[in-house]
């Protein structure tokens, strides 16, 4: 397991909001199924002795880890708060927060994940569907239905691309090892990188499938320092330059930010890249065979 | 968002940037008004938010006497297909030497990135992005407040004290108003002191409302209308309209478009657990762009329903031929309803594409 397993206890800060409050009972309830110990409380200012699904709502981070045993954070704190949040999460001493929001101001999130990576603390996303083990522990929103456990790990920017290529795997008879969504922002905590060298470390995982867009550089910098088995997607190969392709981040701004750019670097590094999410398992197995 | 020249510069001043005296004027008989204030020499330009202004002919020199002529002429013209409605006149400065500053986010160190160049000028921007020549960078912790002298000093070399208090004067503009690029090309010295003679200035769209500003000017209307509703839309100039949910799943139903030889005409995020009306605004919105012939609709149900979905295409009623792939929670509902309404189903992303293609002739 890279970030958590059965045993991770989790705080869900912006607990009593609509999203905190639906993604709780879906978290516990995957919680359940597997004897996994899931969310043990809520943060919201001000809401503190309420509970939400059956768990403790609290005013503050450092309040509930006061009573509850818990090493991560899943924040859905909106937009203009969310970096407050990270960065009371951080200050309180949790390991891991895995930030969900959308629309967090590119300023706050900078200074949030340098204020909580000063404190050793990881970030994931913002922006991001956060992360899922099968059979080990859900932190975010990802749908776990279609997840099935096994060898594979996947870093991916988007969400439901993501849900799509877990899908094609999971029919496909490969299983997961971990899927983490990194988030589509321009700024974002653990890059492909980071969670490579987490994978790197991780005996369960045997390859790795990175599912990159446009903008920035991530892919190219995870992949070039890596010696994880990968097979890599990047979409947006049709995006029109200077134009936001739905998440912050997803802009070509010139330089090497467009797709094309993108695989063609990760095909001189020798990674296998598929022109369609559908063309993954059989890349996936292919490796296998080279690997075997 | 873009800001234009005269708006970044404003916001320049407030930070104790020197720019240069001017007026701006939507037309070019308001000139007449200001004569008193038109300097005998001076730089007239068009403000349209377009790369490559002034080598596409948007800044023109200009005298007291000519002035008026010259803004005329900028107001006849369209630059790169945009139409000039603003124009900027200023003091033309008795330019010593130039330098190039500019500010953007460095997305793998997660920190504020200064670029700076001892020569300014209209080849620098492609130079310095792509890291060659003579462009120093520094990055730093965006905790705090100021660019650290010792920074300064390394990045701005033997350029004169000013520049470096302007380049940390352009960061305090960076910070307080959520850029994600701030630039300045020309930073010129002068007798009478330093001066941004040039200015742009990109705001984070995350943070247009605390920013004031209340309307994005970089979206078309359709594209305005789209964010209402709490879509992520673009408009493209192909035939196929597109609707997914998330946007890297959207991206790659656009991008297979391609891959099987179609030009899709939009790209369409309904964005997380859409309901039934934001799927019938959608569509609607969709079949309302002139060029689409036919709309895909590529939908993984996580938060979102499939029967939501269903009863959302069937509510917009559209004329345009609705193919559709939805899969996930409740998929086998909004199948169903789909089905008794006669709507065009497929199992995959690749075939429902396909299939779109082939209809589009």
């Amino acid at each position: 397991m890279i970030y958590g397993d059965k045993t991770t206890g989790i705080i869900v800060t912006g607990a009593t909001g609509r999203q905190g409050e639906y993604h709780i009972g879906l978290m516990n309830e995957y919680a359940r199924q597997i004897g996994g110990r899931g969310v043990v409380a809520g943060v919201t200012p001000k809401k503190g002795g309420q509970t939400v699904h059956g768990v403790s709502v609290y005013n503050t981070v450092k309040d509930a880890m006061r009573e509850q045993d818990a090493t991560a954070a899943v924040v859905f704190v909106p937009g203009g708060a969310a970096a407050d949040s990270i960065m009371e999460s951080a200050d309180a001493g949790l390991e891991l927060i895995v930030a969900i929001t959308e629309h967090v101001p590119v300023h706050d999130t900078m200074k949030a994940i340098a204020y909580a990576e000063m404190q050793g603390c990881s970030v994931i996303g913002p922006n991001c569907p956060g992360l899922l083990s099968p059979g080990e522990v859900k932190m975010g929103i990802m749908p776990s239905g279609l997840f099935s456990r096994g060898n594979v790990g996947v870093i991916s920017r988007s969400g439901t691309l993501t849900y799509e290529v877990v899908d094609e795997l999971t029919r496909a008879g490969i299983g997961q090892s971990t899927v983490v969504g990194i988030g589509g922002d321009p700024v974002i905590g653990q890059t492909f990188s980071d969670v490579l060298d987490r994978f790197a470390d991780d005996p369960e995982t045997k390859a790795v499938v990175l599912i990159g867009e446009v903008g920035g550089n991530l892919e190219a910098e995870g992949a070039r320092n890596t010696d994880v088995p990968l097979v890599a997607y990047i979409a947006g190969v049709s995006a029109p330059p200077d134009k936001r392709m739905g998440h912050a981040g997803a802009i070509v701004e010139g330089g090497e930010s467009d797709a094309r750019s993108k695989i063609a670097k990760l095909k001189k590094m020798d990674i296998p890249v598929a022109s369609r999410p559908s063309e993954i398992p059989d890349l996936i197995r292919n490796l296998f065979r080279c690997h075997c | 968002m873009k800001l234009l020249e005269y708006e970044a510069k404003q916001l320049f001043v407030k930070e104790g940037i020197r720019i240069p005296s001017g007026i701006l004027v939507s037309k070019h008989e308001e000139i007449l008004l200001h004569m008193d204030s038109i300097p005998g020499k001076a730089v007239v330009k068009a403000q349209v938010d377009v790369g490559g202004r002034g080598k596409a002919g948007g800044v023109l020199m200009a005298t007291k006497d000519t002035v008026i002529d010259t803004a005329r002429s900028l107001f006849n013209m369209t630059i790169k297909g945009v139409p000039v409605e603003r124009v900027l006149i200023e003091e033309r400065l008795d330019i010593q030497h130039e330098y190039y500053v500019s500010i953007t986010i460095d997305r793998v160190k997660k920190q504020p990135v200064i670029l700076f160049a001892e020569t300014g000028g209209v080849d620098i921007e492609e130079t310095a992005r792509s890291g060659k020549g003579a462009v120093r960078s520094v990055t730093f912790t965006p905790l705090l407040q100021d660019i650290p002298g010792f920074l300064l000093r390394e990045l701005c070399g033997d350029a004169p004290a000013d520049i470096q208090k302007t380049v940390n004067r352009l960061y305090h503009v960076f910070r307080s108003r959520d850029a994600l690029l701030a630039e300045i090309n020309p930073l010129v010295t002068t007798p009478t002191g330093v001066y941004a003679a040039d200015a742009k200035l990109i705001i984070d769209d995350n943070s247009l409302a605390r920013q004031g500003i209340a309307v994005n000017r970089d979206l078309t209307d359709r594209e305005r209308e789209a964010e209402k509703h709490g879509f992520s839309f673009v408009e493209l100039d192909g035939t196929i309209g597109v609707i997914g949910n998330g946007a890297g799943l959207t991206m790659s139903t656009l991008d297979l478009i391609e891959y099987y030889g179609g030009k899709a005409a939009d790209f369409l995020d309904v964005g997380g657990g859409a309901d039934s009306e934001r799927v019938m605004h959608a569509v609607r919105l969709v079949a309302g762009v002139p060029s689409v012939k036919v709309i895909v609709v590529n939908l993984l149900g996580g938060i979102t329903r499939c029967d939501e979905v269903a009863r959302g295409i069937i509510a917009a009623g559209v004329m345009v031929p609705v193919i559709v792939r939805i899969a996930g929670t409740n998929a086998e509902e909004g199948q169903k309803l789909l089905a008794e309404k006669g709507y065009e189903m497929l199992d995959t992303m690749d075939h429902v594409v396909k299939k779109a293609v082939e209809v589009s002739g």
